[in-house]
C-alpha cells in the first residue's frame, strides 16, 4: 500500500510550487496537489513516485482546463489585467509585482510542453522523470529544455525592454 | 567531434549525459571557442530562466474565481485528539480554521463522518476533493488527511472553498453539528490510531450450502460477514480490482446480511448515506448526491479470490473503505495461516 503520508511530506511543497507557477493561483495549485495525493491513495504501489505525482498533477490541470477552457481563459485574462493595474498587497513592492506580471506573461507564452518540462526541471526532476511524466523520449528532453529556457528568457527580456521604454517615454 | 547542439549542451549542464558522453563534451568545449561561447550562453539561459520562474512563487490566491456560490454552514468542532478526518466512500475532507467558520463536506463522506461527542474546538482547514479516493485503507487516508489539515491550518481559505464549489466532483453540503454523531469517527479513530488494532475474531461460521460463511467481530462491536461462494467455474471470473465495488448490492448477499440490511433500513442513527458510487476515471465525475436520511446500511464488497477463483463477499455496516481494509486483514491472515500450514 502506498504510504501517502510519506509521499506528501516529501513532495507536496515541490508539487504546490510547480502548480503555482503553472497556474498562477496558489489556492488552485493547492487543490490540485491535494487531489493528486488523493489519487495516490488508490495505488497499491507507485514505481517512480515523483514522475507519477507530477504526471497526475499535470493531467489534472489539463483535464480541468479542457473542461472549461474558454471560460477559464477569459477569467484568467481578466485576472491578469486586474493584476497589472491593481497594486499588489502590502508585502509586495511595485517592482516585484511588475516582475511577477512579466514572468507570468513570459511563461504563458511558452508552448505547454516546453513550459511543463521546464517547471518540472526546476523542481529537480531528472530527464528520465520528465520524459516519463510528459511521455517524451528521454533524448528529446534536452532540446525541449534548451528551447524553453531560451524562449522564456528572450520573452522576459523583451517585456522588460518594452516596460523600460514606456517608462522612459513617460519620463521625457 | 562536431559542434555541440543546444540540446546536448543543456543535457550536459543538467548532468543528464552518461559519463562517457559528458567527458567528450567537456573535452570538446575545452578546445572549441565557439562551443565554449555557446555553453556560456546556455549557462546564462539556465540561470536567468530559474530566476524568472521564482518571480511566480508569490502568486496570489483565488485568482480564478469559482462559478458556483458557496454555501456556508455552522462551525464544526472536531476533537483534536481523535482522528480528524474519516475517509469514507472515497471522499477526502480536510477541515480548517482560518478566521472563517465555514465548513464543507462532500456528500458521500459526510454521511460517514461524525464528531466524537463532546467535541472539542479544533477547527481545521476545509477543502473538498474528488469523492473518489477509493479504499486504500483507513489509517493511511486519515493520517494523510490529518497532515493536510495541519499543514494548511493557518491559512485563510475562502477561495479554496470557492474553487471546491466550482469543481464538478464535489457537492457541497451544509452540515450542522447535529449531523455528526460519535460512533463512526470513533471507529475510524480506533482503526486509524492503532494500525493493526483491527482484530479479526471469528464469531461464528454458519453452514450454508455452497457457501463458506465466516462472521468476524470488528471493534467497537460490529460484525462483518465474509461469504465465499464455492462454485465450480469453467471460465475464471474476471478479477475485480480494489475500490471498484459498488455497495448496496443485496442480490447474492447471504441471508444474514440481507436480514441485517432489513434491520439497517429501519435504523435511525446518523451515519452513512446509501450507496457508494463506483469510481469513475475522470476528475470531473460527480458523486451521487443524496443527503436526506441518515440510515446506516449494510454494505457489501465483492471480489474474486486470487487463489481459489471463488467469489468473495464481505458485508457489514461499514464504509466501503473500511470493508476494504478488513478484507486486507482477512487476506493477510489467511495467507499467514496458509504459510504456517506448509511443511
Amino acid at each position: 500500500m502506498t504510504d501517502v503520508e510519506r509521499l506528501f511530506r516529501t513532495y507536496n511543497a515541490a508539487l504546490v510550487r510547480y502548480l503555482t507557477r503553472r497556474l498562477g493561483d496558489r489556492d488552485w495549485a493547492e487543490e490540485v496537489a491535494q487531489e493528486t495525493f488523493v489519487r495516490a491513495l488508490r495505488q497499491t504501489s507507485i514505481e517512480n513516485e515523483r514522475a507519477w505525482l507530477f504526471a497526475v498533477a499535470t493531467n489534472l490541470v489539463r483535464d480541468e482546463a479542457r473542461k472549461d477552457i474558454r471560460r477559464r481563459k477569459h477569467l484568467a485574462l481578466l485576472a491578469e489585467q486586474e493584476r497589472d493595474t491593481v497594486v499588489e498587497p502590502e508585502e509586495t513592492t511595485l517592482e516585484r509585482a511588475q516582475e511577477a506580471a512579466m514572468a507570468r506573461k513570459a511563461v504563458d507564452a511558452l508552448a505547454e510542453r516546453d513550459r511543463l518540462a521546464l517547471l518540472m526541471r526546476e523542481e529537480g526532476l531528472d530527464y528520465n522523470e520528465i520524459a516519463e511524466a510528459l511521455q517524451l523520449s528521454p533524448g528529446s528532453v534536452g532540446t525541449t529544455l534548451s528551447r524553453a529556457r531560451r524562449r522564456l528568457v528572450e520573452s522576459y527580456e523583451g517585456l522588460q525592454k518594452g516596460r523600460e521604454e514606456r517608462e522612459n517615454n513617460a519620463a521625457s | 567531434m562536431q559542434h555541440l547542439d543546444e540540446g546536448t549542451i543543456h543535457s550536459w549542464l543538467d548532468n543528464a549525459l552518461n559519463p562517457d558522453e559528458a567527458a567528450r563534451v567537456e573535452a570538446h568545449v575545452a578546445e572549441c571557442p565557439e562551443c565554449a561561447a555557446a555553453v556560456a550562453e546556455a549557462r546564462g539561459f539556465v540561470a536567468a530562466s530559474s530566476r524568472i520562474l521564482t518571480a511566480l512563487d508569490d502568486a496570489p490566491r483565488g485568482v480564478v474565481p469559482a462559478a458556483a456560490p458557496i454555501r456556508r454552514g455552522s462551525r464544526a468542532m472536531l476533537r483534536a485528539a481523535a482522528t480528524v478526518l474519516v475517509v469514507a466512500a472515497g471522499s477526502l475532507v480536510v477541515f480548517r480554521n482560518g478566521g472563517r467558520e465555514t465548513q464543507r463536506v462532500t456528500n458521500a463522506s459526510l454521511s460517514a463522518m461524525k464528531t466524537v461527542a463532546p467535541v472539542a474546538s479544533m477547527n481545521v482547514d476545509s477543502t473538498t476533493a474528488t469523492p473518489e479516493a477509493a479504499a486504500a485503507g483507513i489509517p493511511t487516508e486519515a493520517n494523510s488527511s490529518r497532515r493536510t489539515a495541519i499543514s494548511s491550518q493557518q491559512r485563510n481559505n475562502a477561495s479554496v472553498e470557492k474553487r471546491a464549489a466550482k469543481t464538478a466532483t464535489a457537492d457541497a453540503v451544509t452540515a450542522t453539528d447535529q449531523a455528526f454523531t460519535p460512533s463512526r469517527i470513533a471507529d475510524a479513530a480506533v482503526m486509524a490510531a492503532v494500525p493493526g488494532a483491527l482484530s479479526l475474531k471469528v464469531v461464528e461460521t454458519p453452514r450454508r450450502p455452497g457457501e463458506t460463511v465466516t462472521v468476524y467481530e470488528v471493534p467497537p462491536g460490529d460484525t462483518v460477514t465474509l461469504t465465499e461462494l464455492i462454485v465450480a467455474r469453467e471460465n475464471p471470473p474476471a478479477v475485480v480490482p480494489l475500490g471498484r465495488q459498488s455497495a448496496g448490492q443485496t442480490a447474492g448477499m447471504s441471508t444474514k446480511a440481507r436480514a441485517d440490511a432489513a434491520v439497517a433500513s429501519g435504523s435511525g442513527y446518523s451515519g452513512a448515506v446509501g450507496s457508494v458510487t463506483a469510481p469513475a476515471p475522470a476528475v470531473s465525475a460527480p458523486a451521487s448526491a443524496p443527503q436526506a436520511g441518515f440510515a446506516n446500511p449494510v454494505r457489501t464488497i465483492k471480489w474474486t479470490d486470487g487463489t481459489t477463483g471463488n467469489t468473495m463477499m464481505l458485508s457489514g455496516r461499514k464504509s466501503e473503505a473500511q470493508l476494504q481494509e478488513i478484507r486486507r486483514r482477512i487476506e493477510h491472515e489467511r495467507a499467514a495461516g496458509a504459510a504456517r500450514k506448509k511443511p
